[in-house]
């Protein structure tokens, strides 16, 4: 088995708002990842050689990524948070849930798309039947009716997809104001953007329900990414912190499409006594990044 | 009166539309539920996990109590000092005893701290064992939902568990596919790493961290 690499993710969203909808660090709705009781995980006898020590993203343009991830932050907590906290403070809790189950239900065709290039007809069915349900009886998506018919909602991307089918995440790229990505999902959302039924069929960004689609995605991004956000605040760094969750997040979500098992780290005892192999010296492994 | 049996018609239809598409829609719940499980592992994470789930939820607990309760569950439900050794990463190796005894006290804080905030944004009041993996004899994770409380829907939380017969420890809690321990021990090597190796920066960062008033906002 290939080590893998921690891969990122994002909470992508189909048609143009794809590009937009962005910081997803840890923005996955809690739905996203739950009703797959975390499947990625399996039996460790594929196991390679145990390390106690997660292996690093590959991050070869860290010297670019970090700046342009310290302005995003500030750009943050200027325009968008705010922006995000007043949406959050003006609109109650089941009219956000409705925008949300909304622009939900306008990415269900891209969903359509990739569980098929996946080769999961079953989920396609799944997601089929809920943009049907939930585009008539759900009033336009606006009621997620048909979760309680025993249709979860999940979500599928194109970058997913390329994962699939064995491609690496590449290079982790932090794009400015959009937040973490890497190569093969960066590529990902552009496809989806472009391949979106939705968008396809009643016009991009420059139409007028583009714009709305455009602008509610991305606002209700942000208030989903927001604990995320203040778990940054928390970490002593936040760069490696954000690269560390997104990648770990893009793992299992090509992993749910794979059904691979989750390679983990091990967790050895600690030294119980002062040991003799603690030389107090400067490491040599320390590499700046 | 006509809608409860329209509904179960729908209910009971569906299934067969979709399996006629190429499957049943709970195709996923059910590979997850083929692999072994580990009775003993999931009634550890049930006990232990919903005291710390109920701690927080815990509105009659002052805030005083509430910590000093937290902090109680924590020793009950973790392996604290393999967490702290495992989040230096590489640096675990070559610490020396005075600073791993520094960072030992002053990492116990700081994750209080930041755990106690960021559980809290979940907060729900119940926790349910939804099944177990065994990754290898002694490695287990326990999968669980947490709901009620504040939470319109119910959260997976998945939980590492470690040990053997009667004697269970969590090592990790992963959320949205994410693994707290290892993104905390990609955090602090990261930090080490800029600090050209000096984990002194790290402690001197940890310390100066738990003394900021609450950082929650």
């Amino acid at each position: 088995m290939t080590t893998k690499r921690y891969e990122g993710c994002s909470r992508r969203r189909f048609g143009l708002p794809a590009l937009a909808a962005p910081w997803m660090i840890l923005a996955a709705p809690a739905t996203a990842l739950a009703q797959t009781d975390s499947p990625t995980v399996a039996p460790a006898n594929a196991e390679p050689q145990s390390s106690s020590v997660a292996e690093t993203p590959y991050d070869p343009w860290h010297a670019a990524n970090r700046p342009v991830f310290a302005v995003s932050m500030e750009v943050d907590k200027g325009v968008i948070a705010p922006v995000a906290h007043g949406y959050r403070r003006i609109l109650p809790a089941p009219v956000r849930k409705s925008v949300r189950s909304a622009i939900d239900n306008l990415g269900e065709p891209g969903t359509v798309l990739n569980d098929l290039a996946q080769g999961h007809p079953s989920r396609a069915g799944v997601a089929t039947a809920r943009f049907a349900i939930n585009s008539t009886v759900g009033l336009l998506g606006l009621f997620d009716v048909a979760s309680r018919m025993n249709l979860p909602y999940h979500e599928s991307d194109f970058g997913q997809t390329l994962g699939r089918w064995g491609a690496q995440p590449g290079p982790y790229i932090y794009v400015p104001i959009v937040g973490p990505s890497n190569l093969r999902d960066g590529l990902g959302r552009i496809v989806d953007a472009f391949t979106d039924p939705v968008s396809l069929l009643t016009g991009g960004v420059t139409t007028t329900l583009g714009a709305i689609r455009f602008t509610a995605t991305t606002v209700d991004a942000r208030v989903g990414a927001d604990s995320a956000f203040r778990a940054l605040k928390d970490a002593t760094d936040p760069y490696a912190t954000a690269r560390s969750a997104y990648t770990q997040r893009r793992t299992a979500v090509v992993q749910l499409a794979t059904g691979e098992a989750e390679v983990l780290p091990d967790f050895e005892p600690a030294p119980t006594a002062p040991s003799a192999n603690t030389a107090p010296s400067p490491n040599p492994t320390a590499v700046p990044n | 009166m006509h809608s409860q049996p329209r509904r179960r018609a729908l209910q009971l239809l569906l299934p067969i539309l979709l399996g006629a598409l190429g499957g049943a829609p709970s195709a996923l719940a059910q590979e997850a539920g083929a692999r072994a499980r580990e009775p003993q592992a999931e009634q550890f994470v049930q006990a232990a996990a919903q005291r710390v789930v109920s701690v927080l939820a815990d509105r009659g607990l002052s805030l005083a109590q509430k910590e000093a309760t937290f902090h109680q569950a924590i020793n009950e439900l973790a392996d604290v000092p393999k967490i702290t050794n495992f989040v230096l990463g590489k640096y675990a190796r070559t610490i020396t005893p005075a600073q791993r005894q520094q960072f030992a006290t002053a990492f116990r804080t700081y994750a209080e701290g930041v755990y106690q905030k960021r559980i809290n944004d979940y907060r729900g009041e119940k926790l349910t064992v939804t099944g177990s993996v065994v990754r290898k004899p002694g490695d287990v994770v326990v999968n669980t939902t947490i709901s009620g409380g504040q939470l319109d829907q119910p959260v997976a939380v998945a939980w590492r568990v470690l040990g053997a017969q009667g004697s269970w420890k969590v090592v990790d809690v992963q959320f949205k596919g994410v693994w707290l321990a290892i993104t905390q021990q990609q955090d602090f090597v990261s930090t080490i790493d800029n600090a050209k190796g000096d984990i002194g920066v790290l402690i001197a960062q940890l310390q100066r961290d738990a003394q900021r008033p609450s950082a929650s906002r």
